[in-house]
C-alpha cells in the first residue's frame, strides 16, 4: 500500500466533504461502543481487565527478544519453518519464491494489516499468481480497488448498495440488497479458490512463546479454510504480536474479541501449532512462520515509543477518536488508521512523512481509556512531538524553521516572569482587535485566522484576572 | 481551615477573568484562606502540547518554585491540573532534585470541583442559578484526572438549576489548543456536533470545567449565531 500520509490535510478536506461517511462513522462508533460496553459488563471488573491486559502486552513488549527465540525453538519443535524477515522486501522475496517454488498460480489470503504493509497481495499479481482475499470485507476492498477503510472493518464506509453494484459487474448477479445474499454470492465464488489454491496466507493475532503457537481470530469461517485447505500454509506475522503463555493468549483473547466486535467470543479461534501430523486429517502438509521486524526493533528501541507495539490491532480506538469518527480512515494515508496509524504511521514510514498524523489530534485520551493493551497513545503523541521539535535522526523528524524553535523559546521565557508575561498581555491586547477586525475580511492563511473559520476569536478581557484581583482585595 | 493557593489559568486570567472571580467568590463563601501569588503565569501546557519540553521544564520550575509552599494548589482547570500533576514529573524526571519537587507539587494539585467536594467535603456550596444547564466533561477533567462525580453533585446542590443529560457529553469538543488552529475543518466538524447535542438537549446554558472548551464552542456559537450560553462551572457555583 503506497503511503499517502503527508496528504493527510488534503485528505481530510476530501473526506469530510463526502456526503452520509460522517453519518456511517457515526453510526459505527454508536453501535460498537455500545456492543463492546455490554460485552465488557460481562467481566467481573472491567477497570481490571483491562489493568491486566495492559500487564500481559507491555511484559510481553518489554521480554520480545527473549520470548521470540523461545517462539522460534516451540515453533519449530512442532514441524514449523521460522523466517525472519528484516523487512518489506525481505518478507515478500521469500514468500513469492516460496510460491513459485510450490509451483502456486492462486493463492487465497486471509486478513492481515501487515500484508497490506508490505503490498504482498500486489507483489503476487506482479508475479502473475492470482490471489484473492477471502474476508469479506478485504474481499469488497479489493475487488473495488480500495484500501482498507478501518483495521478491522475494511469496508464499513461501503453502503449495501455499493457492494451490490460492485458485485454485480465482478461476478455477474443480479443486484439485491440483502446483505445474507450478497455474503453467500461471495462464499461461492470464493469457494473454488480455496479448494484449487496450492497457497494460503494469513497473519496471526497472536504467536504463543511457551508452545510456538499461532492464534487466529475470525468471524467468517475464510481463515481456517483459508489455512488447512492448500498444502502449504504461509503466516505472516510481525515481531510484537508475541504472548508468554497461552494463558496470557486466552486472557487478551476475552479482551481482543470484546474490543473487535463487542463479541465474548468470536465465531472461530484457531489454535495452529505446527503443519498436519501424521494421522491427521486436516491441515496444511507445510506451515512457514514469517516474523517481520520492517522498522520494529527501532521501536522496541525506545521505552517510551514502544508502548506503540503492545496494540493488538482490535481497531477500538478509532470508533472512540473524535478525529477518525469525522475523517474516516483513508485521511491516515496508509495501512493503520485511527489513533493507533496517527503514531504506528509515523514510526514505521518516518515522522517527516506523516507529520500531520501525530499532529491532528485532541489529546482528549479517549483511546487509552477503550484500549484493552494499554496503548497510551496521548503520551505516545506528546513523545513524537517532542523528538520533532529537537528534530530527530533516527524516526526521521526534521526540526522545525528556526524562527518557530525561537517563538517557543520566547514564549517559555515570557512566561518565566510576570513582568514579562504582563507585556506580552498588554501587547496581545492592541494588536487582537486589528486580527478580529481585519481577519475575517481577509483571507490571511496566519495561523491565528483559522479559527476564524467557524468561530468567532475570543475577546481579550479589558483586564485579566490578576489585575482585577487586586480590586477583588479591597 | 486549608491553606490553599489558587492558580489562574491564562486562559482565564487573559479572556475570562469572570472564572477567576467566582472562584474567589466561592472560596469566600466557604471560609477557605488562600492566596494569589501575582508571580503566577502559566503552567506551560501549551508547551508540553507543542514538544517543548526544554521550554516547559523552565516554566515547570518556575511554577514549582511558586506554588511548592502551599497546602493545597487548586486550579479552575483540568488540563493545567493535569499537566502540574503528570507532566512536571516526566518533565523533571532526570533532575532527581527538582523530580522530588514535582511529585510533591503533583500530589497536592486539585481541580477546583475535586477539591471543593474530595477535600473540603463541601459538595453543596450553598449556590443559587436559576437555569435549565447540561454538562459537558471536557476531556482533561475527566480522563486526563479523572473527576466526573465531583461536578455532578456540585451542580446538583445548585438551588434553581435544572440539569438535563447531554447527549455524548463525554466526547471531545475538538478544541485541543494547537489543534483547533492547525486543523480548523476537523475542528470544526467537531465541535458542531458538540453543539448541535447542546441544542438538542433543550438546556438553555452549557456547563463545563475547562476554559479552552468553554473558548472553543463559546466561539463557534456566537460565529454561528446559535442561542444560549456557555459557562464556567465555577460561575455557576458562585451564583447567590
Amino acid at each position: 500500500m503506497r503511503p499517502q500520509s503527508e496528504n493527510f490535510k488534503e485528505l481530510a478536506r476530501e473526506n469530510l466533504a463526502i456526503e452520509g461517511q460522517r453519518k456511517i462513522l457515526n453510526q459505527f462508533s454508536l453501535i460498537l461502543k455500545a456492543l463492546r460496553d455490554a460485552s465488557f459488563a460481562t467481566l467481573p471488573d472491567e477497570k481490571a481487565a483491562l489493568e491486566k491486559g495492559r500487564r500481559i502486552r507491555e511484559d510481553a513488549i518489554k521480554n520480545l527478544p527473549y520470548l521470540l527465540e523461545m517462539f522460534e525453538e516451540n515453533a519449530t519443535k512442532a514441524g514449523a519453518k521460522v523466517v525472519w524477515a528484516s523487512d518489506a522486501r525481505q518478507a515478500n522475496d521469500f514468500i513469492v519464491s516460496l510460491a513459485k517454488e510450490k509451483g502456486a498460480n492462486l493463492c487465497v489470503k486471509a486478513k492481515s494489516m501487515i500484508s497490506e504493509e508490505i503490498s504482498l497481495r500486489e507483489e503476487f499479481v506482479e508475479n502473475k499468481i492470482e490471489t484473492y482475499e477471502t474476508d469479506l470485507g478485504e474481499f469488497i476492498v479489493q475487488q473495488a480497488g480500495k484500501t482498507p477503510f478501518h483495521i478491522v472493518g475494511p469496508a464499513i464506509n461501503m453502503t449495501i448498495k455499493e457492494v451490490s453494484d460492485l458485485f454485480s459487474k465482478v461476478m455477474g448477479s443480479p443486484e439485491t440488497e440483502d446483505p445474507t445474499e450478497l455474503a453467500m454470492r461471495a462464499r461461492m465464488f470464493l469457494r473454488d479458490k480455496f479448494k484449487n489454491a496450492q497457497i494460503g496466507i494469513s497473519g496471526a493475532n497472536m504467536a504463543v512463546a511457551e508452545t510456538g503457537s499461532i492464534i487466529l481470530v475470525e468471524n467468517e469461517g475464510n481463515i481456517r479454510f483459508a489455512t488447512s485447505a492448500p498444502k502449504t500454509h504461509v503466516v505472516l506475522m510481525s515481531i510484537e504480536k508475541i504472548v508468554p503463555t497461552i494463558s496470557d493468549a486466552t486472557y487478551m483473547l476475552k479482551l481482543l474479541t470484546r474490543s473487535c466486535t463487542g463479541q465474548r467470543i468470536s465465531n472461530y479461534v484457531s489454535v495452529i501449532t505446527g503443519p498436519k501430523k501424521a494421522g491427521e486429517i486436516d491441515g496444511p502438509e507445510e506451515l512457514y512462520i514469517v516474523i517481520l521486524d520492517n522498522g520494529r526493533t527501532k521501536i522496541y528501541a525506545d521505552k517510551v515509543l514502544r508502548g506503540a507495539l503492545q496494540c493488538i490491532k482490535c481497531g477500538m480506538c478509532a470508533a472512540v477518536c473524535p478525529v477518525y469518527t469525522h475523517v474516516g480512515g483513508y485521511t491516515y494515508g496508509w495501512v493503520y488508521s485511527g489513533p493507533i496509524g496517527a503514531v504506528l504511521n509515523p514510526l514505521l514510514l518516518g515522522l517527516d512523512k506523516a507529520r500531520d498524523l501525530y499532529h491532528a489530534t485532541t489529546l482528549c485520551g479517549a483511546c487509552k481509556d477503550y484500549c484493552p493493551a494499554g496503548v497510551d497513545v496521548r503520551n505516545i503523541v506528546l513523545d513524537l512531538r517532542a523528538k520533532e521539535m529537537d528534530g530527530d535522526r533516527y524516526f526521521d523528524a526534521e526540526a522545525p524553521p528556526f524562527l518557530i524553535r525561537v517563538f517557543y523559546r520566547i514564549w517559555a521565557w515570557v512566561l518565566l516572569d510576570y513582568s514579562r508575561y504582563k507585556i506580552a498581555s498588554r501587547i496581545m491586547r492592541i494588536v487582537m482587535p486589528f486580527v478580529i477586525k481585519y481577519g475575517k475580511a481577509s483571507n490571511l492563511s496566519d495561523r491565528l485566522i483559522q479559527w476564524t473559520r467557524c468561530r468567532d476569536i475570543p475577546q481579550v478581557a479589558p483586564k485579566s484576572f490578576h489585575e482585577t484581583y487586586s480590586e477583588l482585595k479591597k | 481551615m486549608k491553606d490553599v493557593a489558587l492558580f489562574v489559568p491564562c486562559l482565564a486570567d487573559q479572556f475570562l477573568p469572570e472564572i477567576g472571580v467566582s472562584v474567589v467568590k466561592i472560596f469566600r463563601k466557604l471560609g477557605v484562606s488562600f492566596t494569589y501569588d501575582k508571580r503566577q503565569t502559566c503552567c506551560g501546557q501549551p508547551l508540553v502540547n507543542a514538544g517543548d519540553r526544554k521550554g516547559a521544564c523552565h516554566v515547570a520550575k518556575h511554577f514549582i518554585s511558586i506554588f511548592e509552599g502551599s497546602e493545597y494548589i487548586v486550579a479552575p482547570s483540568g488540563s493545567c491540573i493535569h499537566t502540574v500533576k503528570e507532566h512536571y514529573p516526566r518533565l523533571l524526571a532526570d533532575e532527581p532534585v527538582w523530580y522530588q519537587r514535582a511529585c510533591e507539587v503533583s500530589e497536592k494539585s486539585y481541580e477546583l470541583s475535586q477539591f471543593l467536594v474530595s477535600i473540603l467535603g463541601a459538595s453543596d456550596v450553598g449556590a443559587r442559578f436559576e437555569a435549565k444547564a447540561c454538562l459537558h466533561e471536557s476531556c482533561a477533567v475527566l480522563r486526563q484526572i479523572g473527576v466526573s462525580d465531583e461536578p455532578k453533585t456540585l451542580l446538583k446542590n445548585v438551588g434553581g438549576l435544572d440539569l438535563v443529560p447531554l447527549n455524548d457529553a463525554d466526547v471531545c469538543c475538538g478544541f485541543g489548543g494547537e489543534f483547533s488552529v492547525d486543523y480548523p475543518n476537523i475542528s470544526e466538524a467537531i465541535v458542531k456536533d458538540k453543539v448541535n447535542n447542546f441544542k438538542a438537549s433543550g438546556a438553555d446554558i452549557l456547563i463545563l470545567g475547562e476554559p479552552g472548551c468553554l473558548l472553543n464552542i463559546r466561539g463557534y456559537m456566537s460565529y454561528n449565531g446559535v442561542g444560549g450560553q456557555v459557562r464556567h462551572i465555577a460561575e455557576i457555583l458562585a451564583g447567590e
